[in-house]
């Protein structure tokens, strides 16, 4: 152990857990940030990084356990007590009101005050202050926020966080929009608090980021503290390996033993140089009939817009797409349920983007297939009633009556009416976007099965999964996506978790 | 055991439909004490009551139809006007169709502002609203027009068929295609889902900024019919003729328990609103209420109302 071991811990966890509806985000966590150092907290998509943030900066609290500031047990009841105490958070999502300006966004907490009204010139003179330090003097503290560019609003919310007086300072992916110039401007930034004693939590999923700053490293996985270690004492492989760890639950179908030959159906799917705005850089994939093809990688990397574009949701995408025989990509939604080769998109959000909430089972069911069961104009009710049953039979969907409020089944049954929805197209091509989110294991095993059984009767998956296991389980291909661009492409039993979390960390395992 | 026997969506319904008797009842209590007859139950009446109310109802299944997806049609009392005024001044055989054009185009406009566009419906229908109202005065300005309704708009809106005024005729047609649309038709359950939550309802594949346009062309289709049969029932069209229906229609609606935020509510409500209001003012306007008590009484029903709609439904969610 280093030297940094024998100072006081500024924040202390001890025995901490968290669970949502049951589901276990962090259990019995016992955690040490000590002042001047800069900690990675390292893990995949889920392994309770962010929970454990925000139960540091006050926007959660612990179900057990205690957490502990300079030695005293602290519950807070808001993030503004946490800030408080000098523990200030940047969190993913940026949390600057975009039609404030610049400085009324710095101070906006705490803004300057005289005789009880906001002192605007020194606002602004504050808010030049802070931009200095960043080194961001050609930010006028008087323009409104909507007028930056993405990395010139990260830097504000740096400048932001920094007009606060931390003492733990936690970035949450605080670099993932920065330019090169600014990034190192943040490095710089985070080296002089490192030296004034301020304790920097820092989450980034770029190992060369973790690599050039961080001098203590986390790793969590399933909502548990694995290990920390002082930087340089362990190797990147041996990093990934704590972050995936050894345990391997599900059952996942048979996988047809021709597929891993990549010539088995006919290509359906073929997409090249698919670009949109900043999130996608040009795209290559290629999905056959008979195949589950897999999108790896980190979150918001991609593979959302990706499967938004083809299914003709976002506006001005460039690239050639093949779908079936027809080129381009189809218009809208409507447009590419009804195409000759038709296509499904189970959405990312069920409650928002997959179901209407408010309306029965069968309406749900029947949303997408009016054309399937009207004859003319009208909607022939012996061909609903057939449909719907047989959606709920064949996805063996528990429901009391179909007219009952689709709200009141469980995340698993609504996701399964989800699918049984767009089956009732009898869709070729098939887009899944992250489909067992949030659904017990039963019926993930059941969502996986018929995806093979749709594989095998000849329709076409592209499924993006943010559980690398499911990736292996599920899928002849994978492709992983960084930085909006296929990075890797696995084939058969090639897929490992090494390799797949190597491959979105965008880091090359293979030498070492 | 009224929450565990009604949904969600037939409780408005069932108290909007008990409150009518409670008006009758009411009412009558009231004249036999007076003049010991009691005219509100006689069929005579209610027929006539029925006969001017249909012009509301008309208005108000067209309303529906946006309501339902979350939106307001504000543009309907100079719809209204605009096509009984075209109506009139085109006279003969045209008269109608003239009418039920003007009707559709400005639904079509109305569709697009919001649907393509996306500014929202209740700015978009007011400008819409008062474009209208500045379009038939500049028809007008200047030299009187042609304002007499045809026979046939007399015959519609006044004349009865087997003791039935053919107004009641065709409300029931108007209401019978909007169940029908609502409730058979691929484009009628759109509207539901799409009412309902867009995005999903897009991401279903729902043309949604067709289904929106659909529903604003049947409300402006609605209000044109209503200003044609309103022109024959007073053999002329007039400006500001459309005044007085607005308000009402959406009140009808929303007393028929349809949910404002869209996605929810059945026709039948609707008609139970519709004769709720009319009853109301009559009843209120036999009981020689003064004007003001009138209007006092009015509004507060309607605010009461939904405030039981409320509180029952947050009790049940």
């Amino acid at each position: 152990m280093s030297d940094a071991s024998l100072v006081e811990p500024i924040v202390e966890y001890r025995g901490v857990s968290k669970f949502f509806s049951g589901i276990r985000a962090l259990e019995k966590v016992d955690f040490a940030c000590r002042p001047g150092t800069i900690h990675a907290i390292l893990g995949e998509n889920g392994a309770g990084k962010s929970t454990l943030m925000k139960i540091m900066a006050g926007v959660l609290k612990p179900d057990a356990g205690d957490v502990r500031v300079s030695g005293d047990a602290v519950q807070f009841p808001t993030p503004q007590s946490a800030c408080d105490a000098g523990i200030v958070c940047m969190f993913q999502e940026l949390s600057l009101v975009p039609d404030l300006s610049v400085a009324d966004n710095i101070c906006i907490s705490d803004p300057p005050r005289r005789f009880g009204l906001i002192d605007r010139r020194q606002q602004v003179r504050r808010a030049e202050e802070l931009l200095a330090r960043v080194r961001c003097e050609d930010v006028d503290p008087n323009s409104l926020v909507r007028e930056l560019s993405l990395s010139r609003r990260q830097m504000v919310e740096i400048a932001k966080a920094l007009g606060r007086d931390p003492k733990v300072l936690i970035l949450d992916e605080a670099t993932s929009a920065l330019t090169s110039r600014d990034v190192q401007t943040v490095y710089d930034l985070l080296a002089e608090l490192k030296a004034q004693g301020v304790a920097s939590l820092f989450i980034s999923h770029r190992m060369h980021e973790v690599d050039a700053l961080c001098d203590t490293l986390s790793v969590f996985r399933n909502g548990q503290h694995i290990e920390t270690f002082a930087k340089g004492t362990k190797s990147e492989r041996d990093i990934v390996r704590l972050m995936i760890g050894r345990d391997v639950e599900t059952q996942f179908p048979e996988k047809p033993l021709v597929s891993s030959a990549s010539d088995a159906g006919e290509a359906i799917l073929e997409v090249s140089g698919l670009k949109w705005g900043r999130r996608l850089n040009g795209i290559d994939l290629t999905v056959r009939r008979g195949e589950i093809v897999g999108l790896g990688g980190l979150d918001g990397q991609g593979q959302k817009e990706l499967l938004l574009a083809l299914f003709g949701v976002l506006r001005d995408v460039d690239g050639s797409v093949r779908i079936g025989d027809r080129k381009g990509i189809p218009a809208s939604p409507a447009a590419a349920k009804s195409a000759v080769t038709r296509m499904a998109l189970v959405p990312e959000d069920r409650k928002t983007e997959g179901l209407m909430l408010g309306m029965s089972i069968a309406d749900n069911l029947l949303s997408s297939s009016y054309a399937q069961i009207s004859s003319g104009p009208f909607i022939d009710p012996t061909k609903a009633r057939d449909a719907v049953a047989e959606g709920i039979a064949k996805l063996q969907i528990k429901v009391g009556a179909p007219d009952d409020a689709v709200m009141t089944l469980s995340g698993g049954n609504q996701q399964k009416v989800v699918i049984a929805k767009w089956l009732m197209i009898d869709p070729d091509i098939i887009l899944l976007n992250d489909p067992t989110r949030g659904i017990d294991v039963g019926t993930k095993q059941e969502i996986y099965k018929l995806m093979r059984d749709l594989a095998n009767e000849g329709k076409a998956i592209l499924f993006y999964s943010s559980d690398y296991a499911e990736l292996i389980g599920c899928c002849d291909r994978v492709s992983v996506l960084y930085g909006g661009r296929v990075v890797s492409e696995q084939v058969g039993d090639a897929i490992t978790e090494e390799s797949l979390v190597s491959a979105s960390l965008n880091i090359d395992t293979e030498g070492a | 055991m009224m929450q565990t026997l009604l949904s969600t969506e037939n409780r408005p319904i069932a108290i909007a439909s008990t409150f009518i008797v409670a008006i009758l009842l009411a009412g009558t209590v009231y004249t036999l004490s007076t003049a010991g007859t009691a005219p509100l139950l006689s069929p005579n009446y209610l027929l006539q009551q029925l006969q001017t109310g249909s012009f509301l109802g008309i208005c108000a299944a067209g309303m529906m139809m946006v309501i339902l997806l979350g939106h307001i049609d504000l543009s309907v009392p100079w719809t209204l006007t605009a096509a009984a005024m075209t109506a009139t001044a085109v006279g003969g055989d045209m008269a109608i169709p003239t009418a039920l054009a003007v009707g559709i185009t400005v639904g079509v406009v109305n569709g697009l502002g919001v649907s393509v566009l996306r500014i929202p419906s209740m700015i978009f229908t007011l400008g819409v609203d008062t474009v209208l109202r500045g379009l038939m005065v500049a028809q007008t300005g200047g030299f009187a027009p042609q304002d007499k309704a045809t026979p046939i708009m007399l015959f519609l809106a006044k004349e009865r068929m087997m003791g039935i005024p053919v107004a009641i005729f065709v409300w029931a047609a108007v209401s019978v295609a909007i169940v029908v649309i609502l409730t058979r038709t691929g484009f009628g359950r759109s509207i539901y889902a799409t009412g309902s939550r867009e995005a999903a309802a897009y991401l279903s594949g729902i043309r949604t900024r067709l289904v929106i346009i659909g529903a604003f062309v049947a409300s402006g289709l609605c209000a044109a019919i209503a200003g044609v049969m309103l022109a024959g029932y007073s053999a002329k069209a007039y400006q500001g003729m459309g005044n007085a229906f607005l308000l009402p229609a959406i009140a009808a609606v929303v007393l028929g328990g349809t949910h404002i935020l869209g996605g929810r509510g059945r026709y039948i409500g609707t008609l139970v609103g519709v004769i709720l209001i009319v009853l109301l003012n009559s009843v209120l306007s036999i009981m020689q209420m003064p004007e003001a008590g009138r209007q006092i009484i009015y509004g507060s029903v309607i605010v009461g109302m939904l405030l039981v709609y409320g509180r029952n439904q947050r009790v049940t969610s």
